[in-house]
């Protein structure tokens, strides 16, 4: 199986909500049950919306592309941007452990992609930050 | 996605219904925002209906948690299905709220 969808959005955050069914019509093709789906939107919207609110400086416009392959092995997803340098895959770890008073109200976006994804890979390709997302297809969550 | 605020019983409860992703997420901000007067009043978040929340929404969640609790209010989780119960574990918040 070979399948690929693209799309481009701008760094606004009310563009969520379009990734949400972009990723919805991904998983089905691939196969997903909703429960997966579900965990795998809530990955893509944490990369995505971490481009949307950082990459490009406040009251600049930019996009971010996101490029969805599917083999009979694996779904990626390819999140890239032309903004500031960033990776985040170098982000501390947070402590699921701590009480409500302790706890930070930030870090939650990465730990739910490592959660969630099985590989996460930042290169900085071009000028671009490419972010890669990847899910192996025989694990629904 | 859209929320109501009701009095019963001495709770303040509010439903939760459709997608709380980081588009609503600015909006259900300030529609939790009668929640914070909750001296008193334990607080129920009715999920039944909510179908999704990102980390912008699990923060307004851990928010209210941390203005209520030194109040005394309780803060309950009621109705909320298999799938976000399984968020709500990947992010250690499950330890955090009681549930109903």
């Amino acid at each position: 199986m070979q399948y690929q969808r693209h799309i481009t959005l701008p760094n606004d955050v009310q563009a969520t909500t379009e990734l949400g069914m972009f990723v919805d019509e991904v998983c089905e093709n691939v196969g997903f049950d909703m429960s997966t789906a579900l965990k795998l939107n809530l990955a893509i919207e944490e990369a995505v919306v971490n481009v949307m609110s950082y990459a490009y400086p406040a009251g600049t416009k930019g996009d971010v592309d996101i490029d969805a392959e599917a083999t009979n092995e694996q779904l990626k997803f390819v999140i890239s941007d032309s903004g500031t340098p960033f990776d985040p895959t170098t982000k501390g770890e947070v402590d699921t452990t701590l009480s409500a008073e302790e706890r930070g109200i930030g870090g939650l976006g990465i730990h739910l992609i490592r959660q969630i994804m099985d590989t996460i890979n930042y290169e900085r390709v071009d000028g671009k930050n490419v972010l890669t997302l990847s899910k192996n297809l025989t694990k629904n969550l | 996605m859209k929320t109501t605020f009701k009095e019963e019983d001495n709770y303040f409860v509010m439903y939760f219904e459709g997608r709380l992703d980081t588009a609503a997420s600015a909006q259900t901000e300030e529609d939790m925002k009668p929640l914070y007067d909750c001296s008193g009043h334990d607080i129920i978040l009715d999920c039944t209906n909510l179908e999704y929340i990102s980390s912008s929404g699990l923060r307004l969640f851990l928010a209210l948690l941390k203005t209520a609790k030194p109040k005394g209010s309780h803060i309950y989780i009621r109705g909320i299905n298999e799938d976000l119960r399984q968020v709500f574990a990947m992010t250690g918040f499950i330890n955090l709220f009681e549930f109903k």
